[in-house]
């Protein structure tokens, strides 16, 4: 978290009676809802530091804890003002979860964070050793939908058995590189644990996102195309 | 105090519910026929006055052009999407209508939202019988497949009726709450709701914890036009096919007729679910069209349409990251699911017998109540947490939809985006919401549109934060801040397919004139008819031995007092009414005095008799 911004947190004060609140979610004083800090982050929102390894039960109790105490079910009797903060709350909470308990969006999220990866990035070249599969993959599709058209049924049904072995390799490489992106998100923390440099971490994750999206997108592919029979 | 209820707003019933303060379990509230199923079905009389529920549904045969039923089939959606509805329902929309449909009803026209208001207002009067006291916050449901411009209608609805909605609730999840309750049921779930016009399903998990009983959706979809409805008009075409064949009879010019054999046929189509076979009478000018269905043929014409079901289900479970065979129990709700075919079907798919055990009729409207007695009281250590059903995204360049929120999100859920200009001292930048799954705008559903203001400046200055929120009853909400100044802007959103506010004040307005004509046209109705008892008993008593005793001078007022309100009751002036009566009970009463004396005279006598 920058200096700034935790010097911001700390001037907030409760709308209600003035206490300290210190960006927290109750006002440590009276009680009541606070109303979100302008750039809370999801990590801190979870009180959880920037981490990429997080145990999904240990994240998934804080989320219920959260839930019963910000849901706009629980302020239905409260004042309007309050219930719009539990409705931003509770919004966030959502987001943040959404989020977090994702080990890609966690490391895109951490990125994005860090100023590395702006939202919704991913690039759309093939990697460089994935050329020969992408053409190759490119070849069955195109001849799939030849067949298709030409009403072969023989043709595209062995093509078909072709896609789907292509299928399989393609689930094969997307599982290594989660395993990848894996070993990246634990060097990050052990980085981060011993006080390292984070920074040559930034363009591996990176780089990691970037396959796997482009991953991702032929499995997608295959998958309609297959579905589209 | 003021209660609040749990409406389940139906295709083709609609029913309301309360959680019992003695008990702390959800009850449903019966209407005036002894049942707790209020037809949806709304008249309008040629005087103007409005009729509801079970009234309104004897008037399909009768007035069937004043008449109108599941118009929630309407809710939420423009002119275009009715199009293939008006082949199937007798729905007549105005010519006029614009982007949200008006239905002609007799003289009268109204939108949607205006119809189900009426429907709300009946179970409104039913809780209130019931509890002899004021009802003005209610939780009503929602299919959970509803997109934002149907959730916004049935909110107008409530609010049109009177009521407060304090949320709307996903159907399949009410139905998890009334099950939860009941049966203590924990894990995975999968709750599978077939009804009259609608089909939703539902994974959830429900998770103890500490504090109490979470019931988190994980994913839902559905096809919020699917239900006994298409069974109704399958079954509908296909006798209207075999009439035309059989006797060369078209019924396309008698929309009466065409209702009968609805009724006969949906008639047919409940007893299928408890006989093997049933036989259809409908009798024709001089014939009768008459049928014997077994239910294995109708099972093979309604397959595809129970098969259709499955894709939602498959979709779901894809969505929820499950197999079929991973839940551990299956929930059956909503009247369609009587049909064995169903039941069998769901089992098959998920190798496991589904609950029926709650009335599929009555389980969503409980759990509505458990809901509000949520809301309200905090009465049960419950918290629901549901999802949007639907991705909401924004046009980009190219009308190429950006994704914001993506389905399957647990509400409430936000989405924050930065805006800026193009060109230089551009004032507004335009932005259009929608709701849907497809790539591109024109594929998914139009939410709003509205324009940012941002003063003139070079281009690519502006910083415009737009915050989208869905709220908890899957509501959008925008808005929006100046980033350079840090200002609040107000941002005034042209629902695409929705009422503004000022429309649905001008609604309120309209409705409370009619209220008072409602309520005139009612006084008058019963004026007139504690005339005629007056007028016939006067009769009678003039008729009577009695009748003798009285004076001349007597005799005349009665006669006159009588004559002006028999010429009154032609009139609509009850307040008129009711002073003629008045005096007509004044000149009657030597009259009513001399039959009492005779009646005493007459019991004296008895007793002397009995004592000697």
């Amino acid at each position: 978290m920058s200096e700034t911004q935790t010097l911001t947190s700390r001037e907030l004060h409760c709308w209600s009676c003035g206490a300290a609140a210190g960006g927290a979610h109750f006002c440590p004083s009276c009680g009541k809802i606070q109303p979100l800090p302008p750039d809370i982050d999801y990590f801190t929102f979870f009180g959880l530091p920037r981490r990429l390894g997080l145990d999904a039960h240990a994240l998934e109790a804080i989320y219920h804890e959260l839930s019963w105490r910000l849901h706009p079910d629980r302020f239905a009797q409260a004042s309007e003002a309050e219930r719009r903060l539990s409705l931003d709350r509770a919004a966030q909470l959502n987001d943040a979860f959404r989020t977090l308990r994702d080990p890609v969006r966690r490391v895109e999220y951490l990125l994005w964070l860090s100023g590395r990866r702006r939202e919704g990035e991913t690039r759309q070249q093939a990697p460089p050793e994935l050329l020969e599969e992408v053409f190759e993959l490119n070849e069955v599709l195109e001849e799939l939908r030849q067949a298709r058209r030409n009403g072969g049924d023989g043709t595209a049904a062995s093509l078909r058995r072709q896609l789907e072995a292509e299928q399989q390799k393609l689930e094969t490489m997307l599982a290594a590189v989660d395993k990848e992106l894996a070993e990246a998100a634990a060097a990050w923390d052990r980085a981060l644990d011993s006080g390292a440099a984070v920074e040559p971490l930034f363009d591996r994750l990176n780089q990691i996102l970037n396959r796997r999206s482009y991953i991702r997108n032929l499995v997608e592919n295959v998958r309609q195309e297959l579905a589209a029979d | 105090m003021a209660r609040t209820v749990g409406i389940d707003l139906g295709t083709t019933y609609s029913l309301v519910a309360y959680v019992d303060p003695e008990t702390g379990r959800p009850q449903v509230i019966s209407g005036p026929y002894g049942t707790p199923l209020c037809p949806s079905v709304v008249s309008v009389d040629p005087d103007g006055s409005i009729v509801a529920g079970e009234a309104a549904r004897r008037r399909l045969l009768t007035q069937p052009d004043r008449t109108i039923y599941s118009v929630k089939r309407l809710m939420g959606r423009g002119v275009e999407d009715v199009r293939e509805e008006q082949k199937l329902f007798p729905f007549r929309i105005d010519p006029e209508s614009t982007q949200v449909v008006r239905v002609r009803l007799g003289e009268r026209v109204f939108t949607p939202p205006e119809i189900s208001a009426f429907i709300l207002r009946e179970l409104k009067a039913w809780a209130e019988e019931h509890f002899r006291d004021t009802v003005d916050r209610a939780v009503i449901t929602v299919p959970a497949y509803f997109n934002d411009a149907q959730r916004q209608a049935t909110r107008d609805a409530g609010r049109l009726a009177g009521l407060e909605v304090l949320r709307l609730v996903n159907e399949p999840t009410a139905a998890a709450l009334a099950y939860g309750l009941h049966e203590q049921q924990r894990g995975l779930v999968a709750v599978y709701d077939l009804g009259g016009g609608t089909f939703d399903i539902s994974i959830l998990k429900l998770i103890s914890t500490t504090e109490g009983d979470i019931y988190q959706v994980l994913a839902t979809c559905g096809d919020t036009h699917l239900g006994g409805d298409d069974i109704d008009n399958l079954l509908l075409g296909i006798a209207r096919e075999e009439i035309r064949r059989q006797f060369r009879v078209d019924l396309e010019a008698a929309p009466e007729r065409i209702q009968e054999l609805r009724r006969v046929l949906i008639r047919a189509k409940h007893e299928l679910s408890q006989a093997e076979q049933t036989r259809v009478v409908f009798p024709l000018d001089g014939s009768v069209y008459e049928r014997r269905i077994t239910r294995a043929e109708f099972e093979d014409w309604i397959a595809p349409i129970i098969e259709r079901t499955f894709g939602p289900v498959r979709q779901a479970l894809a969505d929820a990251g499950l197999q079929p065979a991973q839940l551990e129990e299956v929930v059956l709700v909503g009247g369609s699911t009587r049909l064995p075919l169903v039941r069998r079907r769901v089992e098959q798919f998920f190798g496991r017998r589904p609950h029926t055990e709650l009335n599929p009729d009555e389980v969503v409207a409980l759990g509505a109540a458990v809901q509000a007695g949520i809301l309200t009281r905090g009465a049960q250590p419950m918290l629901l947490l549901d999802v949007t059903p639907l991705s909401l995204g924004i046009e980009t360049m190219g009308g190429v939809v950006a994704k914001l929120i993506p389905r399957n999100s647990t509400i409430p859920a936000s989405a924050q985006e930065l805006f800026t200009t193009g060109v230089d001292n551009q004032t507004g930048i335009e932005i259009h919401v929608l709701q849907g799954e497809r790539e591109l705008a024109r594929d998914c559903r139009s939410l709003a549109r509205f324009t940012l203001r941002v003063p003139p400046m070079p281009a690519g200055m502006a910083r415009v934060e737009v915050r989208f929120t869905i709220d908890a009853s899957g509501i959008l909400q925008v808005r929006a801040r100046d980033l350079r100044t840090g200002q609040e802007q107000g941002v005034e959103v042209r629902p695409s397919y929705g009422l503004t506010d000022a429309e649905i004040e001008r609604m309120l307005e309209e409705s409370i004139e009619y209220a008072e004509q409602d309520f005139a046209q009612r006084q008058l109705i019963e004026a007139r008819n504690e005339a005629e008892s007056i007028l016939h008993y006067t009769e009678k008593s003039l008729a009577s031995e009695a009748a003798a005793e009285l004076a001349d001078d007597e005799r005349t007022r009665i006669a006159a007092a009588a004559t002006a309100l028999r010429q009154a009751m032609s009139g609509t002036d009850y307040k008129q009414i009711r002073r003629l009566i008045d005096e007509l009970n004044q000149a009657t009463l030597p009259l009513a005095e001399h039959m009492m004396n005779r009646v005493l005279a007459a019991t004296v006598e008895g007793r002397r008799l009995e004592e000697l």
